[in-house]
């Protein structure tokens, strides 16, 4: 009997992805996800440097359309990390350019 | 010793001595001038992210609980580093970083991410391998040597220890 449940398990995650609706579903979740990580960080940036919310965009580069020096990336990322349990390594930090990159590590991370 | 392991230990000394002044100089003209390289180097020890036993910590840099406990007490009050009581031990004490310590333990070990960088990019991976090996095996043998050293420094202090108390009876 045991051995029957991961079967049906596996039935409705297979439902579940076929399914447009829950595809739909879930694809909001995200996004909402990443927005809410997107205000953090502005709000984070806003605290951090002279900069109004709307001058930022999701394509804003941290470094050179804000001027981030090293100790402010970091700051950013000590707050990040403690905001959303996670760790952020430097080889990570390398590949990061705009706020956007920022958003989609934080979501990758924090899943 | 010949000319070329003459040059080899010249350069191993060099390399030793630079990177400490190097990384004195880079903290006296950044944002963390108050800190010594001992320390960053305790920050280090005791790392950005879980709290650590205050023995566990003195065991990684090699020295007693009673030193370390100065060295903290000073970390404290510059604003590096918080005590914490243990939530299943009240008895056990945790240290861990505060913001400002886990934001000087990344400039540095930013450094040390950058001198890798530098030594290691211009070579293919079988020799990146060699090199690191290479490295490894040096720091096996001043390891070896230090706690050998340390070893007798402590006997000799118990043993003088010792004597004073037969003396003081």
């Amino acid at each position: 009997m045991s051995e029957h449940v991961p079967e049906k398990q596996q039935q409705v995650d297979s439902d579940k992805k076929g399914n447009p609706r829950e595809r739909i579903s879930d694809e909001s979740t995200k996004e909402k996800q990443k927005d809410r990580i997107y205000d953090d960080i502005i709000i984070m940036l806003t605290r951090m440097i002279t900069v109004s919310p709307t001058d930022v965009s999701p394509e804003t580069d941290i470094l050179y359309d804000l001027g981030l020096d090293s100790l402010q990336v970091y700051e950013l990322v000590v707050d990040l990390e403690d905001g959303y349990d996670i760790r952020l390594p430097d080889e990570d930090l390398d590949k990061i350019h705009t706020v956007q990159d920022v958003v989609d590590l934080v979501y990758k991370l924090s899943r | 010793m010949n000319t070329a392991e003459h040059d080899f230990a010249d350069s191993l000394l060099h390399i030793f001595d630079n990177v400490l002044l190097t990384e004195e100089k880079a903290l006296s003209k950044g944002y963390f001038a108050d800190l010594s390289i001992a320390e960053l180097h305790t920050l280090e020890a005791i790392g950005p992210y879980e709290a650590r036993a205050m023995s566990e910590t003195a065991n990684r840099l090699g020295i007693t609980t009673g030193t370390l406990t100065v060295a903290i007490d000073r970390l404290v009050k510059k604003g590096y580093v918080e005590r914490n009581r243990d939530t299943k031990d009240r008895r056990v004490v945790r240290i861990n970083l505060t913001r400002h310590g886990k934001l000087a333990y990344r400039m540095h070990s930013k450094f040390h991410t950058l001198l890798v960088k530098r030594i290691m990019e211009p070579l293919d991976p079988d020799r990146q391998e060699i090199l690191a090996e290479m490295v490894m095996n040096i720091d096996r043998f001043i390891t070896e040597q230090y706690r050998k050293y340390s070893d007798e420094e402590n006997l000799k202090t118990r043993l003088d220890d010792s004597r004073r108390s037969i003396e003081d009876v």
